[in-house]
């Protein structure tokens, strides 16, 4: 028994794939597996933005600005059912803050799968229903604000779910973009060296001596300013990947050169492996851990690129929402001496970030089955 | 609500909705009595520090600062009485005689922001000037101002005596020197001054004696004492940057003039000190904020020039204002004004109480922070509303060809009025304005002399979404998209419009903008809001490629010296109604485009208005002003606020503070306060 026990996990070693090998391993790092999990939820929130945001995000109603968060009650009485306090607002004749009070007497419930706004569900099925949203939908009278709301009474949450949706497909696809780059200009680096590698690497080692933020900054000011929305966001895309690719490139560049004169690199060319073949089916395989770290791993810094340039209102410019956005308008004196919350944008970056970094770290260490 | 699904408890919940709608009612009536009450808490009563004229009251014998006493005692100044001269300028001040001393410590954004300066403290140095309500000339610098021959001559006296900061006389010379030599040089000025012409006819300046200069205009000018009191091209040495001002220093200036030091010594001069040319070697040597060595007439001059991170400016002991005890001014011996990167960073060392006085660049949306440290900081928080109609207004482009579909609605009247209409001012003061404002049409406040009626304030001025569809679609824009948008007449997809707006400004036009976005929504416009910068909004007015434009009219309360936000008058503008519009008005027809009627009738008015004695001349601002209502070439959003500059934090110890001030470009507010009269108090 003890001997088929001990044999067996060994035996599944030798004979899985590499990527169940990866997995396995993966899952022994329980702190890259919640990671995971919380990426997961951010794309989840990036397909179903609109779905997990009650109020349309553009619409501003003076009567509610600078809102406070409202507490959420779980039970009336014994019995679930979430409700909020209906609310008075008024102006404050002394010291000019807007004060709301909360009207216990009022209680506007909070129903699950409530009609709302307009929306297109995953860019495709037009429909009404939120997650959560009141009775009566666009007509109530009262409504629910979980994070409180900005200046223009736009409900913070709503916001935050849109801004996720920008600021975290900005980072995946000027990941994609400097993905591709880096493994095409890399590879051809590496593979065919002389000219075509001085050229590329001349040109990654201009780039990255440059600064990244007065780089970006110069880029992102060049845009011109009568761009549309959709245009800024790629742009933006485009010129925060342009430096992403480079560390990418020499990380391959270097890989191909090591493994160029490797005995399975030269077997397969000697049993005439067309080159391509010899790149995609016997190199890239074996230095996939590499590119997959590099990518996880560019993911936060990307993240933050974006909403670090929009922050300082060199990025994505309102009426776009993303995070860098919704910060921007958070840097000032009365956020933080009168409305607080509306720095709360910043915990979603932090979170993000962190569960890209463990996430990478995670699949760093697994896609390296043989390595320790 | 709930009482539907709970059948049980309807009975109760409804009679707890109907207390609760009522004790609504109650908190908001007595809030919008207190909201009143809590207005007239910061907005005092409006008041100011007097010039007096009447002989019989002005001091004999002289005092002055103690520093001054002791240069004078070691003798590298003249006496006192003789620095003053014969006729000093003497200023009642609003609240009590001051002592001398100390320092006044505010902020600025840099070498752009040359009128915080100008504000402050020039005195203000214009050879006359508005009384304290920003509606009565008085005289300043000069003595007096006398009409002849009709109002086609005037003659300006001096005060006998006076002296420049470096102790040489101030005369008539300085004037001719000024028109001769500056004015009419067409390398310093390309283009003559509208101020020194009636009807685009240029007018004269001559010396009639040392101490009295004449004015001779072709046609009778009776607006001219308003322009010599406006912040006009004839308003003293502020203006000193672009040759302007009226006169200069000619036994200074001349040595930077080829007439006097001969041409290849300027270019010298020029060469040596770096400047491509001779001209602009003048004028950074005739530039009041830049050069500390400049002989000015104001109470303060700089010491430490504005391109530098302090910008300190120091009492000048020549000045020839003094109180009515016979104390020359000022009283605040320095005023430093410190480099402030960003206005978040000026707004913040003001709640922080680090600045004595300031006003300029306060953000009416950090008031109640503001408020909350009033404590701390030492200091008292003041509102300062304008009298102008719009802290913020929207300018249709009437010239606007690119798109012809665009071009023929801007020029429809109805159009314009239903844009208006759809515009919820009420939203927008509550949110940007936090209330202080008032909502309504580009028109002056009521008790402007050229107010055409309390009705002109709310003509297509007020929220009326039903009105203003019915309105677009007896256009011919009945027609929308599924999203609800209206499509174009030339069937060229959705009726879209851009808005250009400036960022950090006074007022955050770009917000206010999204939020119109929203609200226009209701009555299928589209539009689209473009933030841009200050230098590009300059370019692109220029070349009549804006399509809507937002700022404001400060300024506009003087229809006649400050029009440019009432008519097109100036090409260098943020957001214009009209580039050819200005071209043709100052090419008398010659370049530009002929206006449509009303918007001629309106610039003639305008134009007639310097030629007549004043009670026409206020007819015809009414006129003016109903004609800008009527037809709406310009939407008023929220105005009479103190969004802009209308936020003053003052220490509690500073004395002879307004409760309230005229607040206006043209009274180089807080100039109009003389902050020659500030003191310490401890």
């Amino acid at each position: 028994m003890a001997v088929v026990v001990a044999v067996a996990p060994e035996q599944r070693v030798f004979v899985a794939s590499q990527w169940q090998l990866m997995w396995w391993r993966f899952r022994k790092h329980k702190l890259a597996v919640a990671s995971g999990v919380v990426v997961l939820g951010f794309y989840l929130v990036v397909l179903g933005a609109d779905f997990l945001a009650y109020a349309d995000p553009d619409v501003s109603e003076a009567q509610r600005s600078l809102m406070p968060p409202q507490r959420v009650y779980w039970f009336d009485g014994w019995q679930f059912g979430p409700y909020v306090h209906g609310f008075k607002g008024a102006r404050d004749p002394q010291t000019f803050k807007r004060v709301y009070v909360a009207d216990p007497s009022v209680k506007v419930p909070i129903r699950f799968f409530a009609e709302g706004f307009e929306y297109r569900f995953l860019g495709l099925i037009p429909t009404t229903r939120h997650l959560i949203g009141v009775d009566g939908g666009l007509d109530a009278s009262q409504t629910i604000f979980l994070l409180g709301t900005d200046v223009q009474g736009r409900d913070l949450w709503s916001r935050l779910m849109y801004g996720t949706r920008i600021s975290l497909t900005i980072g995946l696809l000027g990941v994609t973009a400097s993905l591709v780059l880096g493994v095409v200009l890399g590879g051809l680096s590496g593979f065919y060296g002389g000219v075509t590698d001085t050229i590329i690497q001349r040109t990654i080692e201009i780039l990255r001596s440059i600064p990244t933020i007065p780089l970006w900054m110069g880029l992102a000011a060049a845009l011109p300013r009568d761009w549309s929305i959709l245009q800024v966001y790629f742009a933006i895309t485009i010129i925060i990947s342009l430096l992403g690719w480079t560390e990418l490139a020499r990380v391959v560049r270097g890989r191909f050169l090591a493994m160029r004169e490797e005995d399975f690199v030269v077997s397969a060319r000697l049993v005439g492996c067309t080159e391509l073949r010899t790149i995609f089916v016997h190199m890239v395989p074996s230095f996939m851990s590499h590119i997959i770290a590099a990518t996880t791993l560019a993911l936060p810094a990307m993240i933050i690129s974006e909403t670090s340039l929009s922050f300082l209102g060199l990025g994505l410019r309102p009426p776009a929402i993303s995070w860098g956005v919704l910060l921007q308008q958070a840097q000032n004196v009365q956020t933080v001496a009168i409305s607080p919350w509306l720095m709360l944008p910043a915990l979603p970056v932090i979170v993000a970030v962190m569960a890209f970094n463990f996430l990478g770290d995670g699949l760093r260490d697994a896609a390296d089955p043989y390595g320790r | 609500m709930s009482q539907v699904r709970r059948t049980p408890r309807n009975r109760t919940l409804r009679s707890r909705l109907t207390v609760a709608l009522v004790l609504g009612a109650l908190t908001v009536a007595v809030a919008a009595v207190a909201l009143a009450q809590g207005k007239n808490a910061l907005i005092g009563k409006l008041e100011g520090p007097e010039v007096v004229t009447d002989a019989a009251k002005i001091p004999k014998a002289f005092k002055e600062a103690p520093q001054l006493a002791e240069l004078v005692k070691a003798g590298k100044l003249p006496p006192v009485a003789e620095r003053i001269g014969q006729d000093p300028l003497v200023i009642k001040p609003l609240k009590e005689i001051g002592k001398y001393g100390g320092t006044w410590r505010a902020g600025f954004t840099g070498p752009a922001d040359f009128w915080n300066g100008f504000r402050c403290c020039s005195g203000p140095d214009h050879l006359m000037f508005w009384d304290y309500t920003g509606d009565k000339v008085m005289p300043n610098l000069a003595r007096g101002l006398e009409m002849q021959d009709g109002g086609k001559t005037w003659l300006l006296q001096l005060r006998r005596g006076m002296k420049w900061s470096d102790g040489k006389p101030f005369t008539a010379d300085d004037f001719v020197f000024w028109f001769e030599d500056v004015y009419r040089n067409k390398d310093l000025v390309p283009t003559p001054s509208a101020t020194l012409a009636i009807n685009g006819k240029q007018g004269v300046i001559e010396k009639a004696d040392t101490y009295t200069v004449r004015y001779r205009f072709p046609e009778a000018y009776y607006m001219f004492p308003d322009v010599l009191a406006g912040s006009t091209d004839l308003a003293g040495q502020m203006f000193g940057y672009r040759a302007m001002g009226g006169f200069a220093p000619a036994h200074y200036m001349k040595q930077f003039h080829p007439k006097y030091a001969g041409q290849a010594e300027v270019d010298k001069k020029a060469k040596d000190e770096k400047f491509d040319s001779w001209v602009r070697l003048f004028l950074a040597k005739n530039d009041w904020a830049r050069n500390p060595d400049l002989p000015v007439l104001s109470a303060w001059k700089t010491v430490t020039p504005i391109n530098t991170p302090t910008w300190t400016l120091e009492r000048n002991p020549y000045s020839v204002f003094v109180d009515t005890a016979g104390n020359q001014l000022p009283y605040i011996d320095k005023v430093v004004l410190t480099l402030a990167e960003n206005l978040e960073v000026i707004n913040l060392r003001a709640i922080a109480g680090e600045y004595d006085y300031a006003s300029r660049h306060m953000d009416l949306g950090k008031l109640p922070v503001f408020i909350e440290n009033q404590v701390k900081g030492n200091y008292k928080v003041y509102l300062d509303p304008g009298d102008y109609g719009g802290d913020m207004i929207i300018k249709f482009n009437l010239n606007y060809d690119a798109d012809p579909e665009i071009a023929r609605w801007f020029n429809t009247a109805d159009f314009r009025r239903a844009l208006s209409l759809g515009v919820d001012r009420d939203q927008i003061n509550e949110t940007f304005w936090l209330g202080t404002g008032t909502p309504g049409s580009v028109v002056p406040v009521d008790s402007n002399k050229y107010n055409p009626g309390p009705q002109y304030r709310k003509l297509w001025s007020t929220l009326d979404v039903k009105k203003a569809n019915e309105m677009l679609d007896k256009l011919g824009l009945g027609k929308k998209d599924a999203q609800g948008y209206r499509l174009r007449a030339d069937g060229k997809g959705r009726l879209r419009i851009e808005i250009m707006t400036l960022g950090g400004q006074f007022v955050q036009y770009t917000q206010i903008a999204e939020m119109i976005r929203e609200q226009w929504k209701k009555i299928g416009i589209d539009l689209q809001v473009q933030e841009v910068e200050r230098s590009l909004a300059l370019k692109r007015t220029e070349a009549n490629e804006q399509q809507l434009g937002a700022w404001n009219n400060d300024g506009s309360e003087h229809l006649f010296t400050f029009p440019l936000h009432v008519f097109p008058f100036e090409l260098a503008a943020v957001a214009s109604s009209g580039p050819l519009y200005v071209k043709w008005f100052h090419s008398a027809g010659a370049q530009g485009k002929e206006p449509e009627p009303r918007m001629k009738e309106l610039m003639e008015k305008w134009k007639k208005a310097f030629g007549v004695p004043e009670k026409e001349r206020i007819q015809l601002g009414k006129d003016i002003w109903k004609i800008a209502a009527e037809e709406v070439y310009i939407i008023g959003v929220v105005g009479m606020g103190p969004a802009s500059m209308g936020v003053r934090v003052v220490k509690n110890n500073m004395g002879n503070i307004p409760s309230r001030q005229y607040n206006s470009p043209d009274g180089k507010t807080p100039g109009i306060s003389r902050p020659a009269t500030f003191f310490w108090k401890n």
